[in-house]
């Protein structure tokens, strides 16, 4: 990158531009040079948007110049291939929306792009956010920077793998089960799935509405809250979207954690889904260092994981199928099997049996909630260990193992989840925070200060 | 934790799967009939595991929630034909809240929509009558 200097994060890009010691610009051409030359390495894009980011970056440098400080002014960021971007084709990484080329933004597009950011292109994503890694599109899946032979995570796939591996400072993701959160451990990256009605989902593709969030990943918790002051608000177009608290995530960072109580969900990670040694090692290490912050560690009991795992699931199969059913119906040798394999049992699911799941569903949030009167944040893991290869991901195991996210999604809360420190062969390993609702202020001033006292932010992926 | 959940699903005979598929309005090779068998199977045990056992009268999960009246007030009634947006000055001292014009510069309501429709179709009938427009108003 020459003259830039590499792997910068939003904040640190901030404040050059700020200062006027960087230029949009150039940052721009940094990032597009290193697109060309590491990308073909982890196929993070689908496509890249030179021509318009070089506009958008010109534009931003003629703001910077006459004064304005808009904190995302000229930062390149880039987005899952399922928010609409207007006259960008958007195609859910699916030859069903190969040639869908939207002809507005979506609603979290638009906020960025009035904000001043650059977009660089569309990033990889699971087929329409759900499944694994699919072989028979037309496009190939996102590979691990930090072992190009090992899965990613996903849905938000290419969002994570670009933000790892430096292509791109940002990104945004999406979340029905976990696609923002598994992909940010797998990547070592920060990635929030917000509270339900926080960000605008409207001109983001849907998979199970009642599930879907919309959220932002980036090298840092810090850089993820300075997103989110963007991203927030109320959108009366999204049926979903409440006004949210009114305050600056980024600017209630430096609050101390002192004091505050946090809640280990053990059970999930040791009993419901054991994890590795190391990453029991690493669940240990974290909450050592939650308690040197000054934190209030205790356990804390939920419904197993198999309950959440399969409300959850059932739910996401009844409205993906609903959601594609015309579709199936002419074109479905389109789709990839990996897909097929996890939205057509919902043809089969009875509406008595999504109701069931709807009820149940009341039950956990209920039971999470008040799990939260004891606590102000809960702790666990997003996956097992670390990034498995990728192609020993079969499209048939899906429904196989529950998800340690799916939790989250379920009892409709806010999720944080960031590094927490690296296996003895160089892959990352994530924790997570959960909060109640509206607690996303607090998650991503607990990942902060947690990153900067864990001191995983140092290490970057060689490619 | 309610611990009473739905008897176990039987399994489906490959005839039955095909009457159900078919029946979904799928039209399945072998290859993904045999995908969704087995991906099914998985699913069946992930609904045995969701509670039924919940009284008739329990809250249900799946309702609507209303906007209170005081914040409808701003909303053209549905009894009242759609009036044309204020000027923007004039709605900036109005009381409503804020979602409402809003929503409205988004998106057109279903009833400013259907109007729109109608005027359209009177417009392309321009051998008829004025009095044609009044049913095709009223059909709404």
């Amino acid at each position: 990158m020459t003259g830039v200097a590499p792997f910068l994060t939003i904040a640190e890009a901030s404040r050059l531009i700020a200062a006027k010691k960087l230029s949009p610009v150039e940052l721009t051409k940094a990032l597009l040079a290193r697109i060309e030359a590491v990308d073909p390495k982890i196929n993070a894009f689908l496509a890249v948007t030179e021509k318009q980011a070089l506009t958008a970056a010109r534009a931003a440098e003629r703001a910077v110049m006459a004064g304005n400080k808009s904190p995302l002014l000229g930062i390149p960021v880039a987005y899952k291939d399922i928010y609409e971007t207007a006259g960008v084709a958007t195609t859910a990484h699916s030859r069903i929306l190969r040639t869908n080329v939207p002809k507005d933004d979506a609603e979290t597009v638009r906020r960025l792009r009035e904000a001043g950011v650059v977009m660089l292109g569309k990033l990889a994503t699971h087929e329409f956010a759900i499944g694994g890694p699919a072989f028979d599109l037309p496009w190939p899946p996102a590979k691990n920077p930090w072992d190009t032979r090992r899965f990613t995570g996903g849905s938000s796939s290419g969002s994570a793998a670009a933000v790892a591996a430096g292509l791109a400072l940002g990104a945004l993701g999406s979340d029905t089960g976990g696609s923002i959160r598994l992909p940010a451990a797998y990547c070592g990256i920060a990635g929030l799935k917000p509270t339900p009605g926080l960000v605008s989902r409207r001109g983001v593709i849907p998979l199970a509405p009642s599930l879907d969030t919309a959220g932002p990943m980036a090298w840092t918790a810090q850089d993820c809250a300075i997103l989110l002051d963007v991203l927030a608000g109320h959108d009366p177009a999204d049926p979903a979207s409440v006004p949210g608290p009114k305050i600056s995530y980024a600017k209630s960072l430096d609050v101390p954690v002192t004091g505050l109580r946090v809640g280990v969900l053990r059970h999930l990670y040791e009993h419901d889904l054991p994890g590795t040694p190391e990453l029991l090692h690493a669940m240990n290490h974290a909450i050592a260092t939650l308690t040197s912050l000054g934190c209030r560690v205790d356990d804390v009991t939920l419904p197993s994981l198999q309950e959440y795992n399969a409300v959850g699931r059932v739910i996401i199969s009844a409205e993906a199928y609903a959601l594609h059913e015309a579709t199936l119906h002419s074109r479905i040798s389109d789709y990839s099997r990996t897909f097929r394999i996890r939205v057509l049992p919902g043809a089969l699911v009875r509406a008595s049996d999504y109701i069931a799941a709807q009820r149940r569903r009341s039950d956990l949030i209920a039971l999470t909630a008040k799990a939260f009167e004891r606590v102000d944040v809960l702790l666990s893991t997003p996956t097992q260990g670390a990034a498995p290869i990728l192609t020993d991901q079969r499209p048939d195991d899906g429904f196989a193992r529950p998800l340690l996210t799916t939790l989250a999604n379920v009892a409709a809360v806010p999720s944080l989840a960031v590094c927490a420190g690296w296996t003895v062969g160089g892959l990352p390993l994530g924790v997570e925070f959960i909060g109640p609702a509206w607690g996303d202020a607090t998650l991503l001033r607990l990942g902060h200060q947690f990153e900067h006292a864990a001191g995983t932010r140092g290490r970057r992926p060689e490619l | 934790m309610s611990a009473s959940t739905a008897p176990p699903l039987p399994p489906v005979s490959p005839a039955e799967m095909q009457t159900l598929v078919s029946r979904a309005g799928l039209s399945l090779n072998p290859g993904q009939m045999a995908d969704l068998v087995l991906a099914w199977r998985q699913v069946a045990g992930l609904l045995a595991l969701i509670p039924r056992d919940r009284p008739m009268t329990d809250d249900q999960a799946y309702v609507f929630r209303l906007s209170p009246p005081a914040a409808t007030v701003g909303v053209s009634p549905a009894s009242k034909p759609a009036a044309k947006a204020p000027p923007a000055r004039k709605a900036a001292t109005k009381p409503a809240p804020k979602a409402t014009p809003v929503r409205k510069a988004a998106k057109p309501t279903a009833r400013q929509a259907a109007r729109k429709l109608a005027r359209s179709q009177v417009a392309k009938q321009p051998t008829k009558k004025p009095a044609s427009r009044k049913p095709a108003r009223r059909r709404r």
